[in-house]
């Protein structure tokens, strides 16, 4: 069996509905009226942005993402569908899965850059694997003592190393992150050059999430 | 004899949508009412219902609080936490296996399968018996309100076929479903904790069987679940269970060993334990206490406090590995918590409460009965889905990572955990043999790397692609898991937009072929249940007549002819005979007959009463 990952389409904003097909009113998301409660059906893809009713922008505000979630959700979660028909309730579960993703891809700093790069028509995680020439000299160096560590036994010299390692690390993240932000902020034109290099800082936070999830289960235990 | 039949022209009943807490060591409902969750309970009974099933001899089953009592003289036809079983396979069961008492088998589709009396139960069949106990027992409490459909809740960490097992098991029962909502989140909703403008919450659920902690946010009334983590094998039962280890060795070189395996002891040394447990949440110390003099087995042995919370200690320290692995997956601190809800029995026990409240610097909401919080926060939950309240809304999350099996069995996670359901994930398949045209693939729930480490949850296969080229088709395959967290897969060919059909596969669980025969037998058990009933009530008719008969034997042997006479008496032994019968024809048969060698005799006596009546009467008179 072969299964080739598709990228996440980008929906096109003009293909989505903004005014209420039922009362005319303006709509804050395409996926249902706020102010007569009707679900709409968009025929194309919906970018994140969009469903949450966010301007498209690197830099968000992360409690006013999570109350426009709320928000969103109390127009289409299933929860107060479930007494409607079939067809309904359908639309209610689509709609609300929409939202869900939409929320997750804005509320991971990584997800979130990536779906702007690749909007932008920067290139994909496998279109451009490279990670920053500075970077890759210090991971030897990290994998190294990652590898002695985990090896180890809990309390010796090389798993107490691990300690300060996991701090470095969050450390370079927190770093990559801010470039990624500066170089975002405010969006580069579509194409433009420094898309590959926040392409290949965001390759580096996921190396360096990896690492940090493998000293986050040698610290609390194995995970069931 | 004629019956004067009371036709009461009532109005239908009344038609009422409940919250169902399905436990693994009681059940119980409770419904919405004048704005709060109340327990559904008959006057003068308790609410919990123990989730026991028991076979009699005679095939028949018996349910709830009568099982239970059976069960210290009857274990090897008494089942206990059927949850356990719920969607899983045998492999699933190793550390239960060898306690049961009754034969356990599973099919090909890994379904597990109970034996008992000759009788083959399969565990979603005996979950519906203990979910039509709580409806009647909940009919009872609304004056005959009809049950019309249900929230139930499952733990947080129930996978796709534990929670599809749920579901068919409420159809078997004849519920409609109209959600599944996990336990812990239900319980938040029952402390109404909504009613704050923002905080953190964590649920600590340490029930019977299970361990599970959610860790909530609540923002104006919207819940959301950040993360939840728990122990399918982590729960009172385990406590016992120390208890019971500790019994065993007292016992050990004093009793011969073969007695540790025998069902009465172990049923009662289970008993034993639970009560030793519940006293030493009120008292310093606690006798386990055992005697079963025809097993030879005699045992008083004081435990105290200090020595049961050393007994304990390595359980509640899995339960707070839980909670860590919880607060890091929610990127909380336990300083961040805000409140914590207690849930469960074992939550009673004063070690685990300290605990608790030392891990989070917090004390616990104990207000509410926790046996009884889940129950609540599912009829709160069932108001919201039936439109009655709009103000809150949970937004719940899967438990666990959805992905598919590649090439060399690695997973490719496609959902991961603790995202907020529902969800869906589209994925592109293709072929890599020319003019292939099915793909088969292997869906599996888990966190591990390798989808032998993970629980199947179906293998499906895509059928009805069109003949192209080798890696020409593009399939795109939606999966998506709805907001009870159950999986649906739907296919397509998106270059020549052919949709693909899924056959699917189900593990552990009842295809819906299945479902309907089990109904159907259902359907048939209940005539023969009504044929029993029938033939208790021919028989204790045919012995009211007799008695009758018999007392006016010496009238009919003066009065009818010898024939008349003759045809009674062999009618009277036929009768006597058919009082013992399991068969209902021939019952009905000998009262008949009965019934009709009786008319003259009636007859007669008839006569006399008039004759009696009418006694210096004129005629005119009558």
């Amino acid at each position: 069996m072969s299964a080739s990952h598709e990228p996440e389409s980008v929906g096109d904003p003009v293909a989505v509905p903004h005014a209420c097909t039922t009362c005319g009113a303006g709509l804050e998301t395409p996926l249902a009226c706020g102010d007569c409660g009707t679900m709409m059906t968009p025929s194309t893809e919906v970018s994140p942005f969009s469903v949450i009713g966010l301007d498209v922008a690197y830099d968000i505000d992360q409690k006013e993402l999570a109350q426009r979630v709320r928000k969103v959700a109390r127009l289409v979660h299933p929860d107060f569908f479930a007494a409607a028909g079939p067809t309904m309730r359908a639309l209610a579960e689509a709609h609300g899965a929409r939202l869900n993703e939409a929320h997750e891809v804005l509320r991971d700093d990584v997800r979130r850059a990536d779906w702007i790069v690749r909007s932008l028509g920067g290139p994909s995680e496998e279109q451009e694997r490279q990670m920053p020439q500075e970077f890759l000299m210090e991971v030897l160096e990290w994998n190294e003592v990652l590898d002695e560590g985990a090896s180890a036994p809990p309390g010796s010299t090389e798993r107490l190393a691990l300690t300060p390692l996991e701090a470095e690390l969050a450390g370079q993240r927190a770093q990559a992150l801010r470039e990624v932000t500066a170089a975002l902020t405010p969006l580069p034109s579509p194409g433009a050059p420094a898309l590959v290099d926040v392409r290949r800082t965001l390759n580096a936070i996921r190396y360096l999430d990896r690492a940090l999830r493998r000293l986050r289960d040698l610290r609390v235990g194995q995970p069931s | 004899m004629g019956y004067i039949e009371l036709n009461v022209l009532d109005n239908a009943p009344r038609r009422v949508v409940i919250g169902i807490d399905l436990g693994t060591t009681n059940s119980l409902a409770a419904i919405w009412r004048d704005g709060r969750p109340e327990v559904l309970r008959v006057e003068g009974e308790p609410a919990l219902v123990p989730s026991a099933i028991n076979v009699r001899p005679d095939g028949s089953l018996v349910v709830g609080r009568a099982a239970r009592a059976l069960a210290v003289d009857d274990p090897e036809h008494t089942v206990f936490s059927v949850k356990r079983f719920m969607g899983r396979g045998l492999s699933d069961l190793d550390v239960d296996l060898a306690s049961v008492p009754f034969k356990v088998t599973e099919t090909e589709s890994k379904l597990v399968q109970i034996h008992l009396r000759g009788r083959v139960f399969t565990p979603q069949e005996l979950s519906a018996f203990i979910l039509r106990a709580v409806v009647q027992q909940a009919t009872r409490a609304l004056d005959g309100a009809e049950v019309a459909s249900a929230v139930i809740t499952v733990p947080a960490y129930f996978d796709d076929a534990q929670r599809q097992a749920t579901r068919d098991a409420a159809r078997l029962a004849g519920i409609e479903v109209l959600r599944i909502v996990n336990e812990p989140t239900a319980a938040s909703l029952a402390y109404g904790l909504d009613q704050k403008k923002e905080g953190t919450v964590v649920v600590f659920d340490l029930g019977g069987g299970t361990f599970d902690v959610s860790i909530l946010s609540i923002d104006d009334g919207v819940f959301q679940v950040l993360s939840t983590n728990g122990d399918t094998h982590l729960g009172g039962d385990d406590i016992d269970r120390a208890l019971i280890a500790l019994a065993q060795r007292e016992l050990a070189g004093r009793v011969d060993t073969s007695v540790f395996s025998h069902a009465t002891y172990q049923q009662a040394v289970r008993l034993a334990a639970e009560k030793c447990k519940i006293a030493l949440s009120q008292d310093p110390q606690a006798d386990l206490a055992l005697a079963l003099p025809e097993l030879g087995v005699a045992l008083r042995r004081t435990v105290t406090r200090a020595e049961f919370e050393a007994l304990m200690e390595p359980l509640v320290e899995r339960a707070l590995a839980c909670c860590r692995r919880a607060l890091d997956d929610a990127d909380l601190e336990a300083s961040e918590i805000d409140e914590v809800v207690l849930v469960g029995g074992s939550t009673r026990i004063p070690y685990v409460r300290r605990r608790v409240e030392e891990t989070f610097g917090r004390v616990p909401h104990t207000g509410l009965n926790p046996d009884e919080v889940v129950a609540l926060g599912a009829a709160a939950q069932a108001e919201v889905l039936m439109g009655g309240r709009r103000d809150i809304l949970l937004m719940d999350v899967t438990p666990l990572s959805l992905g598919i099996e590649t090439v060399g069995g690695a997973v490719a996670k496609l959902i991961q955990r603790n995202s907020t359901v529902p969800c869906s994930v589209k994925e592109g398949f293709t072929t890599y043999v020319d003019g292939q045209s099915g793909i088969d693939f292997h869906v599996v729930q888990g966190e591990r790397e390798l989808a032998r480490d993970c629980r199947t949850l179906g293998r499906f296969q895509l059928k009805g692609i069109p003949p192209m080229p080798a890696g020409m088709p593009r399939v795109g395959v939606k999966f998506h898991i709805d907001a009870d967290g159950l999986l649906t897969v739907t296919a397509k060919e998106e270059s020549t937009g052919t949709t693909a059909s899924i056959e699917v596969k189900p593990m552990h669980g009842l295809a819906d072929g299945d479902v309907d025969r089990m109904l159907t037998e259902s359907y048939e058990r209940a005539k023969e249940d009504f044929e029993e009933r029938r033939r208790i009530d021919l028989v204790a008719e045919i012995g009211t007549m007799l008695r009758h008969t018999h007392a006016n034997l010496g009238v009919a042997k003066a009065r009818l002819d010898r024939e008349t006479f003759e045809d009674l008496v062999d009618a009277i032994a036929a009768a006597e005979a058919a009082q013992s019968s399991q068969d209902l024809p021939a019952v009905q048969a000998a009262r008949d007959a009965l019934d009709r060698a009786t008319i003259p005799l009636a007859a007669v006596l008839m006569d006399d009463v008039v004759k009696e009546a009418v006694a210096g009467k004129r005629l005119s008179e009558l």
